[in-house]
């Protein structure tokens, strides 16, 4: 196994008198898909946000290839190459389908006041040069999606909405992506599709990373490497899904002692 | 210094801290409820105060005349006057904004703010001078050394303050309370259990609207004067006491209000020019917003990521 | 990547077609007209906007961008040729331009980052009250003195603002709020700054020529002074229109957007909330301080009685009205806030009645406004190759 690029080491996360999220030991290597899975309200996404520098840690430490990343701002946590999509789709619905792409794409623009009022000539080559990439990204998972890259996401169906989220969380080239529960709202067949639109975009991206929260089982033995179980803001099993599914705690959380 | 003087400043700090109190809560159910801002509020205010102010005329005219009576008379018409404005303005132009960005509630509130000062500005017989206020209130005073300690400002303020325990006590002991502590902390599991939501923030606005009337015809016995704009700086002031307070609580509110008036007070007396305690007392109030963004005391912030 | 360019023409005729509107709006005396004419253009924007004629000139417009503010800065100018003899038309034409400029800073402030501004006129004042100070108690030459207004007002709104950088939306209100409330009063009681009577104001001087003389022309005729200002309010008009236009058609634009729209994932994915913010903020009301120290020299002489909230709350209005996010929409809303007033002397007495309830009305069913905001283009030929 190649060496982690991402150890989560004791991490908690407390709102008042509530522990969301209990020592949360967790390591990622690079290419891994992990998924995420656990009873509803059991940390996940609370892991994604402190994670991502949302909510602030109350202890514990996470360090991205040797680097200290614990609790740092959401801007910063972006710039080293983690990036994501939410639970609860958060995309600019007045603006088009490249606005919100190009959002994703912040580190990789110039944001330059003299460079975007003055300099028009340049500044249009490297808006160009974004839109063919954009295609090339929305084509990988919807042909008739990369034709609609210049509407308002307000026009689009709900799974085009999640493809677009995905693939404003990618277009930066992240070393690490989180994905919060991408399929709800989608049906077996549109989940099916975009996995494996997913995982043909992988190839292209050598070493991505992939973390995804997911209720579906059915997805997560079919694409992830390994799972991570919490319950209650505590993980309480890891390993493949056929392994964790036979875990007893895993059973109880989900089903209830007997 | 002269202690005379001091409880002077003091006496006059309290009422005005009942006054700002009174608006701030207003805001504070209309945020806790509906998450909106109604910046009409200061206007209700001055609306209520000019509202008794007529049925005042009026009773003059019928030949009704002074005392106890007249002052309750006009009370409860200015109160029922803006229950039923708060009422409307929610039916007409707040529900139907519910899903708008709430910047668009703010701004037609602050519309229709400027338009209710504007009106009375415009249509009510002299309205662009200050107005007399009918002295309503026994004149009574005793004086302790240098202090006047007027009859009248301890009605007010046992009055403002039963006004404020009243609603409290309505907010955490009645049903009514709990249904818009229900809407306010969840409007979806309220409306599952049964509560009526429309029905909850008519009554909502309704209730703060009646305090604001108070409050406007407090500030009117209080100065013996009301003129149209003196609601724009108390709604200012209100609000920003609930948000000093923190926006959503009760108890917030009321210290902000107190808040206000003491920073005022210090202000007035500190600075020889009147005008700057106004100045002075904002920017504090601004400084403290900057340290604490959530307020004092917790703000019914909840976003889900 | 080939790209086809619509026609030009809709623009120069809508240019011009406008300029016409303008002219007869000032010229025009009898106030069933002029009310007729305010109905009139209402209504053909409304129309062309429901009809998909506004879309064509607005696309023309975007794919030739030079070229559509040279037209209408031509057909501007051919305006105040024509009313070269009439002082207030041309007075009344300068200010127009002088409140767009604001109101372009607003629409930036607003439309685009999200902030809302109830202080307009007060960062306008400051920048009168700059330009009055400087052009009496210092050499520095009239050009400069507008320049440093404006950086002075962009200055106070910076100090300004940062308390609201870590608050939320309405707090941004009750700060403006408050400043604006407070701006008039603080100016009365400072003795400094000429009290409650106001400051005097020398007439602007470039490069030796004293703009508040008259032009004689001879047997021609003569040239109003207001006619100088006419024109230097126009090019401060039109260049402020470039930049905000060049601003929202650029990475900055799309960054204010992101602010705009959902904070949490803008700030996810890199975008630095508080340097945008106070980006927008400082710009708009730099362009409102500009504006500002023009007015201050065209005026002659200013005081606290000309900044007050409700103007504040007038300018708020015009952007609301013309539709927030389309600097487009700020031109015909300015027009109609500041000259339907003058001309139709009935509701001079009742114009913040009556345009508060105008836009208590766009807001319950016209939320976008007069015209509404398009998808953003990124340059001529925008999505068609």
């Amino acid at each position: 196994m190649t060496s982690p690029v991402l150890t989560v080491d004791g991490l908690t996360v407390r709102f008042g008198g509530l522990t969301a999220l209990d020592r949360l030991q967790f390591e990622l290597s690079a290419g891994d898909f992990v998924g995420l899975i656990g009873p509803n309200g059991s940390g996940k996404t609370t892991f994604f946000n402190a994670l991502t520098g949302i909510y602030t840690p109350a202890s514990g430490n996470v360090v991205l290839s040797g680097e200290d990343i614990t609790g740092l701002p959401p801007q910063k946590i972006y710039d080293v190459g983690i990036t994501r999509t939410f639970q609860r789709l958060r995309l600019a619905p007045t603006l088009s389908v490249f606005d919100n792409l190009m959002i994703g794409n912040h580190r990789n623009l110039d944001h330059g006041i003299v460079a975007n009022l003055f300099r028009r000539k340049r500044l249009k080559l490297e808006i160009e040069d974004n839109v063919e990439k954009s295609r090339l990204l929305l084509e990988q998972f919807s042909a008739p999606l990369a034709s609609r890259l210049f509407d308002p996401v307000s026009q689009l169906t709900m799974i085009d909405r999640r493809r677009v989220e995905v693939c404003r969380a990618l277009i930066s080239e992240p070393g690490i992506l989180l994905l919060d529960e991408p399929s709800a709202g989608m049906t077996h067949e549109e989940t099916r599709e975009l996995m494996d639109d997913l995982l043909a975009s992988r190839e292209r991206m050598p070493g991505l990373a992939i973390v995804l929260i997911e209720h579906e089982m059915g997805v997560i033995e079919r694409v992830t490497d390994r799972c991570v179980v919490l319950n209650y803001g505590e993980k309480i099993a890891e390993g493949s899904y056929q392994e964790v599914a036979r875990d007893s705690d895993v059973r109880a959380a989900y089903l209830g002692d007997d | 210094m002269d202690p005379g003087f001091i409880a002077q400043y003091l006496l006059n700090g309290i009422v005005l801290g009942v006054i700002y109190a009174m608006v701030a809560v207003g805001f504070t159910l209309f945020f806790g409820v509906l998450d909106v801002i109604k910046f009409s509020h200061g206007d209700v205010v001055m609306a209520g105060a000019f509202t008794a102010l007529a049925t005042y005329a009026g009773l003059e005219y019928l030949g009704v005349g002074d005392g106890a009576i007249a002052a309750i008379v006009i009370t409860v018409m200015g109160i029922a006057a803006m229950a039923a404005l708060g009422a409307v303005l929610a039916k007409l132009l707040i529900l139907p904004l519910r899903d708008a960005p709430p910047l668009n509630t703010l701004l037609i509130t602050l519309m229709f703010g400027l338009a209710l000062r504007e009106s009375v500005r415009l249509f009510y017989p002299n309205g662009s001078n200050p107005k007399p206020f009918p002295q309503l209130l026994p004149d009574a005073a005793m004086t302790i050394g240098n202090l006047e300690l007027r009859l009248d400002s301890v009605l007010l303020i046992v009055l403002g303050l039963g006004a404020i325990v009243a609603v409290h006590l309505m907010i955490q002991r009645s049903r009514i309370g709990l249904a818009i502590r229900a809407v306010a902390q969840d409007p979806e599991t309220a409306r599952l259990m049964g509560i009526n939501f429309e029905r909850v923030v008519l009554m909502t606005f309704a209730l703060g609207s009646a305090l604001a009337a108070l409050a406007g015809i407090t500030n009117g016995l209080y100065y013996s004067e009301v003129n149209f704009g003196m609601g724009l700086l108390l709604g200012v002031i209100g609000f920003s006491a609930a948000v000093v307070g923190g926006l959503g609580s009760l108890y917030g509110a009321i210290i902000g209000g107190f808040l206000f008036a003491a920073l005022q007070t210090i202000g007035a007396v500190w600075f020889s020019v009147p005008a700057y305690k106004d100045v002075f007392a904002f920017a504090c109030i601004i400084v403290l917003m900057a340290w604490k963004p959530t307020g004092l005391l917790a703000d019914k912030s909840a976003e889900r990521v | 990547m080939k790209s086809e360019r619509r026609s030009f023409w809709p623009v120069v005729v809508t240019a011009l077609s406008a300029a016409l509107f303008v002219l007869l709006f000032l010229y025009l005396e009898h106030e069933w007209e002029i009310a007729l004419l305010a109905v009139g253009l209402v209504a053909v924007l409304f129309c062309s906007a429901r009809f998909g004629l506004l879309a064509r000139v607005e696309t023309a417009a975007s794919d030739h961008p030079r070229t559509t503010i040279l037209v209408n800065v031509v057909s501007a100018l051919l305006v105040i040729v024509f009313l070269r003899e009439e002082h207030f038309a041309l007075l009344m034409l300068a200010t127009v331009f002088l409140y767009i400029t604001i109101c372009l800073g607003l629409t930036l402030q607003f439309g685009y980052a999200g902030i809302v501004n109830f202080a307009g006129i007060a960062f306008f004042g400051i920048g009168s009250y700059t330009a009055a100070v400087l052009a009496v108690h210092s050499p520095l030459p009239h050009l400069l003195v507008i320049l440093v207004s404006g950086l002075v007002a962009g200055l106070i709104g910076s100090l300004l603002i940062l308390p609201m950088l870590r608050t939320r939306g309405h707090y941004a209100a009750l700060v403006t709020i408050a400043f604006g409330i407070l701006f008039r009063t603080f100016l009365e009681v400072n003795d400094l700054l000429g009290g409650p009577q106001g400051l005097k104001v020398p007439g602007m001087q470039l490069f030796g020529w004293s703009l508040n003389d008259n032009i004689s022309l001879g047997p021609l005729g003569m040239i109003s002074f207001y006619a100088s200002y006419a024109v230097i309010s126009l090019l401060l008009a039109a260049g402020a229109y470039t930049l905000i236009k060049r601003l929202e058609r650029s990475w900055l634009g799309l960054n204010l957007d992101a602010v705009r729209t959902d904070e949490t994932a803008a700030a996810s994915f890199g975008i630095d909330l508080p340097r945008w913010k106070i980006f927008a903020f400082t710009a708009g009301n730099c362009l409102a301080g500009v504006a500002g120290g023009v007015y201050a020299m065209m005026s002659g002489f200013i005081a606290p009685a000309s900044f007050n909230f409700g103007d504040s709350l007038l300018l708020v209005s015009i952007v609301l009205l013309g539709g927030s996010g389309n600097p487009l929409g700020v031109l015909p809303a300015a027009l109609l806030v500041v000259v339907l007033p003058e001309k139709l002397q009935i509701i001079q007495e009742y114009r913040l009645l009556l345009f508060a309830v105008l836009v208590i009305l766009i807001l319950r069913f016209r939320p976008e406004g007069l015209l509404p905001r398009r998808i953003r283009e990124y340059y001529a030929g925008w999505g068609r190759s």
